[in-house]
This record gives structure tokens, C-alpha cells and sequence, in this order.
């Protein structure tokens, strides 16, 4: 197993300076086929990202006065912040809870958690027609303290802060700066309180920004529970993204993974997929209760009722039921084909309220569907957070044990 | 509403505190079962080692045991007899030799009491009583049966006069406990294994010397070291 | 200063209502003071059964704010049904009812209790105390506007590389200086009446029990998501003339206001309890890991 960290303390600028020109090198094959897809794919992205803000939104977009918020805001973000969401559920299982055995994925998950929030925070201002405003929220003296989106963006910015200081005892080992490690090693446990609370918030915030959507979101996704639905959906769409992601990484970055780590791994599967199930068992059970306390029975009949029911018996009830056996039988092949319809699940719930049963009555030719330059942006961003995590996984302590000299104060 | 005529705002109330109520009652045999592995994989264990109790001889009644899988018969005259138990047998597999500490030295419960030879690798085992060796077991490994494959009875490995013997007894296991403390750890095991039996029978049905080195060829000392609480 | 601002517009408007005709409403309408002091919302009652359809409106909306002049010489633009754009504030558009012909202008509604306002992160949307939905340039862009406005109202500049976002703003710089919102000086057919909103209502139950059986029985905007600025009276059903009748009579913003209040909760309450629980598991590990120990 390498050691990844700096085994000489560094005293002084010019050491440092030393230490990071290393550090910067890339390390291993630069033309791999992935290398060469995402960089072609990343370098699009980059171009058409200037050509938006040279040009304008509808240059690049199929947004309209009728759809105005697209896959930037319905995918990247929506989605993208539910699946961020196992860094809070899984540092409450392991810093509130004290369960070690979810130790060894923690700091992957919460550098997840943290470059996703600040990559769909890029997709926001991608996505601000007047972005150059983008700091009115957070500072100055028009602040409009009534709106959802507030709290979010303020939120956003908060647990970025809190996600950073979670995964900072992994940068200061990786600098050999073992005064800062310590000192950050103490900061943990608050910043974890501060990110589970957020993150409730911030995570029923992006349902209750459609709160005022009334009449436009198809009754049947329609409710003042969509806070709660959100809230409670972000705990299995996290949990699922660890596994799928933990599977990925588990086979690219097997010789940083500890041997004790490995076989642990299948344990944790295990108590993941229970995790889902439970949270699934009651989500599904919430919808049903919305449906009954909505009158909405009478609309399951009709082309939005059957869609309607394909997001939530297909893609709730399943991959429930699903993640049941799969922990009691140990499947992992289960467990996994479970995490991605999961996934998928969410993908389209998220979809559904921004977009697909956005004014589901307009007619399908007027309809937004995002275009390829959307697509591409979408990818580029994507794509440059997984080399920006393969970047930090070659370099600091996240998979394997960390150096010996950090004790890991867990409290 | 149209201010007109009556309708019914709460209609749905009472469903809804049905469900609610059914899905509470749901829960609890959902929760339950996805908690524990299903019975088919136990049952399965079964089928391919039948009685997977058998592997480890069910506690006696007679002997006391330490949670590091040493154990203890009283004889007479406060002098016990000492020696460990079938899953530490099965754990460890074949033991080329044991280091015994002196006749006439003193052991203490919960310390090191002697040491495992096997292969390359030396396992401690800890003391299940205080006192004074007064003998140790040399023909263990003079006979051809050896310590390792022993089913009849349960060999000693120390003798031990025990001044503060009914102190001691209270700090082991016995009888229904010491059955509980044993399935606890049997289940400890199938989890390490994953449910899966497979791995423990290599070439077609015969048992692969000692659990410890099919769960891990390299570390196994690491494994039995858990067991045996040798930090 | 000679003359103070009050006497100055006074005068205003005493002069205003001497040269124009018109009933004792106009003259009410245009009592300069209460519309200067601004202490309630002003609005516009607009009285479908009196719209010819001239579109005299939009062509006075265009020249006040510099947007293209619409042409309203050309007829063919009123055989679909338009929605406002970003170069039109306001629209009128044909329906074609069992009365016959109905024209309805399309605007911003004003609302008591905007949604666009309770959505804007920036108060780049705000409700003027005279009652004026106003758009500012510190907007962000983000269009949840756009999202949160029940009559989908509020336009913006996608092709534009500095997008503003359009609509009606009740002329209120006109209304600081006294006058009134162009398309409503512009009505040839006295359609559009400007003054205090609760005027307007008097004014318009008066039109309904005065000439029975004229007009639907409901002023569109009076109670609708909490009230609008902009009132409609029309002869058949609001459905018939591109009216949504299903928003319901709850603010837009009250619907988020329930998350919102529930945040100061959460953050009280999380963090409190999730130290205990922190404290409660630590203690039973550090119980567990002493008596496992020694043995």
C-alpha cells in the first residue's frame, strides 16, 4: 500500500514550493481512453461555457419564457445536491452515531459531498442570466430574507465551509502539517452538526422552492410535502450514490484500499442497503398517504397518473424492496442493481417537478428539451469533478489509512 | 369551496390514520427482517456444513470459559484444570507446538497465559483463572493425535492452583451463557465469511486447515489474535 | 420654494380635472394627493365589455418605455392569442365567446402579494407601497420569478448576453410625477380606469348591480391569490377569455411560508439534538470498550 502522505514535515516556503510542484505532476498514463474522452468533453464544455456568456442563455440553452429553468437547475443542481446528500447521512452514522464500521468511506464521501456542492454551485452561475450579481445575495443591503432561494444559496455556501473543514484533517496530513491536523481534528464534530442541519434544510429548500409552482406542477407531485419528500428522498439517493460510487472506486483506486478495508466493504454494503430500504419503505408509504389526503386517487388513470406510478412503484417500491433482500441475503449484485434504479428514481422525481410535470398540459412540440450544448456543459462539469477527486485521491490520504503520526479524534 | 355547498374538509382523516396506524405495524416486521441475514442464509450454512453446531462442541457444563476461548475445569483442591476451547482448535487449525510458561510460575486471569506455535506465526492465549502452574501437558504433542483434530475429550493444557478459584469462576462463562456467548461468536464468524461457506472448502469437501487462513492466507494471526482478545 | 408640492400638485390637479371630461369617478381617479402621499395600493379596473380591441394600449406602453411600437393598424395580430413578450408589456387578445367578440388585455396583475416578490433572493422584485410591482437591475437573473408568478407574467432577455427581465410596471415613474399609467391615458374607450384600488372595487360592484345582468357576477383580481392591482369585470365567464379561475384565493407566498418559518426550528432544534445523541453513543462506546477490556 503507498503512502500518500508528505513523510517529512514541511518547514518553510521553499520546501513547500518543492512539495507542490511533486504534487502537481500527474501521476500514472495521461492518455488513457477515459483521459482522452473527458479532456475532449471538458475542453466543449469550456468553449460553449464562453459562448454563453458572450452570447447570452438562449444561445446555448432551450430555455423559455414557459420553461424557465432546465436541466441546469433541474439535474445538476436538484439532482445533483440529492445525491451529495450520503456526506450528511453518513457523518451522522459515523460522528453522531459513532459507528466505525462506515470509517473507511467517510472521507471519500465527504469530498464528494464537498466538490459537488461547489461544482453545482458553477452550474448555478452558469445558469444566473445576470451572474455578475451573484454576490448580492451574500452581501450588501438588499437581501430578500422571504425567499427560499436565499436560504439555499446562503446554505450552499455554509456547508461548502462546513464540508471543507470535514475533509481539511485529510489536506493537512497530506501537507505533513501536524499542529493544523490536530487543530482541524477538533473542528469536526461541530462542522458535522452544522452540515446535518444545513443540509435538512437545504435539501427540503429545493422542493419548497416549487411551493409557489401551484398550478403548474401536475397535481400528482403537487403537495406542501414536498419539503419533507425531498428531505427524505436526499437520505436514499445519498446512500445510493456511496454505494454506486463506492463501487467505482473500489475497483479504480483497489491498491490505496487497505486489505482490512476491502473486506470490510461488503459489511458496509450490507448496512447501506438497510439504510435504503428503511428510508425508501418510508417514503413510499408518505407518498401514499399524499395521494390519499390529496383526493388525487382519480388522477392515477390518466398518462401522468401511469408516469406518476412508473417514478414511484417502479422506481420506489422496487428498488425498496430490493435493497430488503439484497441485505438479508447479502447480494452485492442485488444491493447494486438496487442503487442505480434508486438513482434513476431520483433522477426522474427530479426531473418530474422541474420539468416533466411542469405545466404538463403544454403540448410536446413546445416543450423544453435541453439541447446538446446544454448536454455537453452538463458532462464537462461532471467530468472535471471526477478528475478534480482522482486528483486528491492520488495525493491525500482519503481511501487507506491515514499517517500514523494523525491520531484520529473521533469524539 | 364555493361557499355555497358543504364540503368536507377532513373526508380523508380517518383513511389516513388507518394507514398510518398499518404502516406503523408494518414497520416493525420490515424492520426486523431487514436487520438480520434471512433464514435461508443460515439455512444454507446448514446444508453444506450440517449442523454448523457441530463445528464447535457446545459448552460443557462443567467447564468455565474465558471470552479469549480458554477455559476451566475445577478438579479438586482448588487446583483447575486449564485448556482451550474447539473454536479456538478450529480457529487456528494445526498447531505445531505450544510454549508453556514454567511449572511453579504464576499466571493471572486475563494475562497472558501461554503461546501458539504454528508455522511461522506465535498466538498468545490468555489465563482464565490467577494462581500457580502446578503442571503442564508435555504429551500433547508426543501422541499422533496432537492437539489439533482431538473431538473426544476436551485436552488440558495447564494445571493451575487457584487460591481465589469462586473469585475467578465469577468472571467466566458457563452453562447457558457461556451457549449464548458462543453463538454470538459463531455468528461473528459467518459474517466475516460473508455467508459464504464455499470459501472454507478448497478442494471439493475436505475443511481447509484451520478457519483462520481461508478467511486470510497472509493475516490470520491478525483474525485469531481478535478472537482470542490479544490486543 | 414658492409653491410647496402639495398646492403644486393640487392645482395639478384641479387644472386636469376642469379640461377633461368625465364622470366624478375621473375626477376621484386623479386627486393627485392620494396618489402622491401613496398610501394605498392604486390600480386599474379594466371593463372587458368597453374593449374594442383597438389596441391603442400597447402602442402607448411601447413609446413610454422605448420598445418597439407595435402596429396596430394590422389586425392580424389579435387572431392568436399572444402572451406578453419582452418587448410587450401588454397585450390584448380576442376570444371569441358566445356574446360575440370579447377583448382582454394581458398585463402584469400586481398582485397584493406578489409571488414574484416573495421569490426574489435580491428584493430585485418589490412591491411599491402604491402598489406597483417594480423590477430593479440588481437582479441575478436566476428567473425563480418567472417560476413563482401564478399568470407567468415576468419575460426575460434570453438572447440578450445582459438579460433584464420585462413587465409591466404600472408606469410608476409616471406615478411619481402625478400621471397616469400610459395605456390607461391612451384608452379610447374609457376601458381602463386608474385609482385607488379600493375604489376601483366600489366602482365595479356599482357597474355589476347597476346594469343587471351586464356583467358576471365577480371582479376577477379581487380576492384571487389574495388580491391584484389590476380588477376585470367582464360579460361571460372568465374561462371563456383566457382568465385562470382555478389559483385559488391564497397569497403565493403563503405557500412557502411554512418551510421558511420552519428553518429558525431546525437549526435550533438539530444541533441540540444531535450533540446528545453524540454524547449518548460516546459514553455507551467508552462503557462498552472499559468492560470489554479487562477481563
Amino acid at each position: 500500500m503507498n503512502t500518500l502522505t508528505a513523510t517529512e514535515e514541511i518547514k518553510g516556503l521553499k520546501d513547500f514550493v518543492t512539495f507542490l510542484s511533486r504534487e502537481l505532476k500527474p501521476k500514472g498514463k495521461l492518455l488513457t481512453p477515459f483521459n482522452v474522452i473527458s479532456a475532449s468533453l471538458i475542453l466543449l464544455g469550456a468553449i460553449l461555457v464562453l459562448y454563453r456568456l458572450v452570447k447570452g442563455m438562449g444561445a446555448v440553452t432551450n430555455l423559455s419564457q414557459e420553461f424557465p429553468w432546465g436541466i441546469w437547475i433541474g439535474f445538476d443542481v436538484m439532482v445533483g445536491v440529492a445525491f451529495a446528500g450520503g456526506a450528511y447521512v453518513l457523518t451522522f452514522v459515523v460522528y453522531i452515531l459513532h459507528s466505525d464500521k462506515y470509517h473507511s468511506l467517510i472521507r471519500a464521501t465527504v469530498l464528494n459531498g464537498l466538490l459537488a456542492y461547489v461544482f453545482y454551485a458553477g452550474a448555478i452561475f452558469l445558469d444566473l442570466g445576470r451572474w455578475w450579481n451573484i454576490t448580492n445575495p451574500l452581501w450588501g443591503n438588499k437581501f430578500g430574507a422571504n425567499s427560499v432561494l436565499f436560504l439555499i444559496s446562503w446554505h450552499f455556501l455554509l456547508y461548502m465551509i462546513a464540508e471543507f473543514v470535514e475533509f481539511s484533517p485529510a489536506i493537512a496530513e497530506w501537507l505533513g502539517m501536524r499542529k493544523l491536523r490536530k487543530f482541524l481534528g477538533s473542528l469536526t464534530l461541530g462542522a458535522v452538526v452544522v452540515g446535518i442541519a444545513l443540509s435538512t434544510l437545504h435539501q427540503a429548500g429545493l422542493g419548497a422552492l416549487f411551493m409557489m409552482a401551484k398550478g403548474k406542477v401536475h397535481p400528482l407531485w403537487y403537495t406542501e410535502f414536498i419539503p419533507v419528500l425531498f428531505f427524505v428522498s436526499s437520505i436514499f439517493a445519498g446512500l445510493s450514490m456511496v454505494i454506486f460510487e463506492g463501487t467505482i472506486s473500489h475497483r479504480v483506486f483497489s491498491d490505496k484500499i487497505s486489505h482490512e478495508e476491502h473486506a470490510a466493504y461488503d459489511e458496509m454494503l450490507v448496512g447501506l442497503s438497510q439504510g435504503c430500504a428503511v428510508a425508501m419503505f418510508v417514503y413510499f408509504f408518505a407518498q401514499l398517504l399524499i395521494l390519499i389526503h390529496g383526493w388525487h386517487w382519480a388522477l392515477l388513470n390518466t398518462a401522468m397518473g401511469w408516469w406518476y406510478l412508473v417514478e414511484n412503484v417502479g422506481l420506489v417500491a422496487i428498488p425498496c424492496l430490493l435493497f430488503f433482500q439484497g441485505a438479508r441475503y447479502r447480494n452485492l449484485l442485488v444491493i447494486r442493481t438496487a442503487a442505480i434504479l434508486a438513482m434513476i428514481g431520483i433522477i426522474i422525481n427530479r426531473l418530474n417537478i422541474s420539468i416533466i410535470a411542469f405545466k404538463w398540459w403544454i403540448p410536446f412540440s413546445e416543450r423544453y428539451f435541453p439541447s446538446w450544448m446544454e448536454i455537453v456543459i452538463t458532462l464537462a462539469i461532471i467530468l472535471t469533478e471526477v478528475w478534480v477527486f482522482r486528483w486528491v485521491v492520488n495525493r491525500m490520504p482519503v481511501f487507506g489509512k491515514p499517517p500514523a503520526w494523525a491520531e484520529e479524534t473521533h469524539s | 369551496m364555493d361557499g355555497f355547498t358543504y364540503s368536507d374538509i377532513f373526508a380523508t382523516k380517518g383513511v389516513e390514520y388507518l394507514l398510518v396506524i398499518s404502516v406503523l405495524l408494518l414497520f416493525i416486521p420490515f424492520w426486523r427482517m431487514v436487520s438480520r441475514p434471512a433464514k435461508a442464509m443460515y439455512e444454507a450454512a446448514e446444508s453444506v456444513v450440517p449442523a454448523l453446531s457441530e463445528w464447535f462442541q457446545l459448552p460443557e457444563e462443567k467447564l468455565y470459559y474465558h471470552q479469549g476461548h480458554s477455559w476451566a475445569m475445577p478438579e479438586n483442591d482448588n487446583v483447575v484444570k486449564v485448556g482451550m476451547d474447539d473454536f479456538a482448535r478450529k480457529l487456528v487449525g494445526k498447531i505445531d507446538g505450544i510454549t508453556f510458561p514454567q511449572v511453579g510460575s504464576r499466571v493471572a486471569q486475563g494475562e497472558k497465559g501461554w503461546t501458539l506455535l504454528a508455522g511461522a506465526k506465535s498466538i498468545d492465549m490468555l489465563s482464565p483463572v490467577d494462581g500457580e502452574i502446578v503442571a503442564i501437558n508435555d504429551s500433547l504433542f508426543s501422541s499422533p493425535t496432537g492437539g489439533g483434530q482431538d473431538r473426544e475429550g476436551q485436552p488440558w493444557l495447564l494445571k493451575v492452583r487457584t487460591p481465589k478459584l469462586s473469585a475467578n469462576l465469577k468472571n467466566l462463562l458457563s452453562g447457558g451463557l457461556a451457549r449464548k456467548w458462543m453463538e454470538g461468536v459463531r455468528e461473528s464468524l459467518l459474517v466475516r465469511m460473508n455467508y459464504n461457506l464455499g470459501a472454507l472448502y478448497q478442494d471439493g469437501g475436505v475443511l481447509v486447515d484451520g478457519i483462520a487462513k481461508s478467511l486470510d492466507q497472509e493475516h490470520w494471526d491478525e483474525i485469531v489474535k481478535e478472537y482470542f482478545l490479544i490486543s | 420654494m414658492g409653491i410647496d408640492r402639495r398646492t403644486f400638485l393640487k392645482g395639478l390637479g384641479a387644472g386636469m380635472a376642469v379640461t377633461l371630461p368625465g364622470s366624478s369617478l375621473l375626477a376621484r381617479n386623479l386627486e393627485a394627493e392620494d396618489i402622491a402621499a401613496r398610501k394605498e395600493f392604486s390600480g386599474v379596473l379594466v371593463d372587458t365589455t368597453r374593449c374594442v380591441g383597438c389596441r391603442s394600449c400597447e402602442m402607448a406602453c411601447a413609446e413610454a418605455h422605448g420598445m418597439p411600437i407595435p402596429d396596430i393598424g394590422d389586425t392580424s395580430a389579435l387572431d392568436t392569442v399572444r402572451p406578453t413578450s419582452v418587448t410587450q408589456w401588454t397585450v390584448v387578445n380576442r376570444y371569441k365567446t358566445d356574446k360575440g367578440d370579447v377583448f382582454a388585455k394581458k398585463q402584469c396583475m400586481h398582485c397584493n402579494q406578489p409571488g414574484c416578490v416573495a421569490a426574489c433572493l435580491v428584493k430585485a422584485m418589490a412591491k411599491q407601497p402604491d402598489g406597483a410591482v417594480t423590477w430593479d437591475t440588481n437582479c441575478m437573473g436566476c428567473r425563480y420569478c418567472m417560476i413563482s408568478c401564478p399568470f407567468d407574467i415576468p419575460k426575460f432577455e434570453y438572447d440578450s448576453a445582459f438579460p433584464k427581465i420585462q413587465k409591466c410596471s404600472l408606469c410608476w415613474e409616471r406615478l411619481q410625477k402625478g400621471q397616469k399609467p400610459a395605456c390607461v391615458e391612451a384608452c379610447p374607450a374609457e376601458a381602463l380606469t386608474f385609482g385607488k384600488r379600493r375604489d376601483l372595487i366600489e366602482e365595479a360592484n356599482r357597474r355589476i348591480y347597476g346594469e343587471a345582468g351586464k356583467y358576471v357576477s365577480h371582479i376577477y383580481g379581487e380576492r384571487e391569490v389574495g388580491g391584484t392591482g389590476y380588477l376585470y369585470l367582464a360579460a361571460v365567464p372568465f374561462e371563456q377569455i383566457g382568465f385562470r379561475t382555478d389559483l385559488g384565493t391564497t397569497a403565493y407566498p403563503e405557500y412557502s411560508k411554512g418551510f421558511l418559518y420552519s428553518v429558525p426550528i431546525v437549526l435550533l432544534l438539530w444541533p441540540a439534538f444531535l450533540i446528545g445523541i453524540n454524547t449518548i453513543t460516546k459514553r455507551k462506546n467508552e462503557l462498552q470498550s472499559r468492560e470489554g477490556g479487562k477481563r
